[in-house]
């Protein structure tokens, strides 16, 4: 894992979560992602969000079940708990806004990235390579791991997001 | 009157956070509309003019940056207000906007920078202006 890109995708991923999310971090690495079902055994959701120009590949956040509702009841402003469709459209938003922080602090403020939309899925990311980097965030309410796949010259794909393992 | 607002962005919770924001700049709001894309966001134009538009860049269908680029070719809707809200990277791509009388807010943003653009572009208000006095009352303006 380039130490840069470590750094902009941990940067990236803590200004996202306390400016959008109003979360903020209480224990956090890159380098390092935790492995495994959450603590509550409940299906941890990702979001996976896919981007091409100098650098291509694929932005993955995945998050705890406890931390879904805090993220979507934060960024609503709002005491209840969200609609799941809410909590899985907060998430894909925390991604995207990932994403879109990260790539010009790796290839610079003069390259165009087009970046799609993100896909929300049930699961953790099953991962077929290697992410070129990686944050585990331990946040006030849960935990997120935020996952960066740069496409090799040449290659198809990276792999697939949000499959259950 | 009020100040009439679209708001297009394909995250609805996006949407949502946005028109919080807009109820906290003491403006007097109108009616705010809001549009998934940007097709959407023309449609809803077409059916009714606003004062100001908060536009996303990256949305499916029709991307923001072809939405105001329809906008300013037409003479009905070319002088409307456009503030960009995005997570959009490149200098270049931003300038190209800001050339085309858009403002740009970059996600993720504070509800205070937001606020700080919307108050500057429709009311002309700085932030020195915005810290030390209270927003206009809705007495004050004209839309």
């Amino acid at each position: 894992m380039s130490k840069k890109m470590g750094k902009a995708l941990h940067k990236a991923a803590i200004l996202t979560f306390e400016e959008l999310g109003f979360l903020f971090a209480t224990d956090d690495q890159y380098g390092e992602q935790e492995e495994g079902p959450s603590p509550a055994g409940e299906a941890n959701i990702s979001a996976s969000v896919r981007f091409h120009g100098p650098l291509s590949g694929m932005l993955v956040v995945t998050a705890s079940p406890d931390l879904l509702p805090a993220v979507a009841a934060n960024m609503l402003g709002e005491e209840e708990i969200p609609s799941l469709a809410q909590q899985y459209d907060s998430l894909g938003e925390i991604s995207n806004v990932i994403c879109g922080n990260v790539l010009p602090a790796i290839a610079g403020t003069d390259k165009v990235f087009h970046i799609a939309a993100p896909v929300v899925a049930e699961g953790n990311y099953a991962e077929e390579t290697e992410p070129a980097a990686a944050v585990h965030l331990g946040l006030e309410q849960g935990h997120a791991d935020v996952l960066l796949f740069i496409r090799a010259e040449g290659s198809r794909r990276t792999s697939r997001a949000g499959t259950g393992r | 009157m009020g100040l009439n607002v679209l708001v297009v962005d394909d995250s609805a919770v996006m949407r949502k956070m946005i028109i919080k924001v807009l109820r906290l700049c003491g403006l007097p709001l109108g009616e705010i509309l809001e549009a998934g894309d940007g097709a959407e966001g023309l449609g809803v134009l077409d059916a009714q003019p606003v004062d100001l538009a908060l536009v996303d860049i990256n949305m499916p269908v029709m991307d923001g940056e072809e939405m105001i680029r329809r906008l300013r070719e037409d003479p009905d809707k070319s002088a409307l207000a456009v503030i960009v809200v995005s997570t959009e990277g490149s200098q270049a791509r931003v300038h190209l906007l800001q050339e085309k009388g858009a403002a740009f807010v970059h996600k993720p943003f504070s509800p205070e920078d937001l606020k700080k653009t919307i108050l500057s572009l429709v009311m002309g208000v700085s932030d020195e202006q915005e810290d030390g006095e209270s927003a206009p009352q809705s007495g004050d303006l004209d839309f």
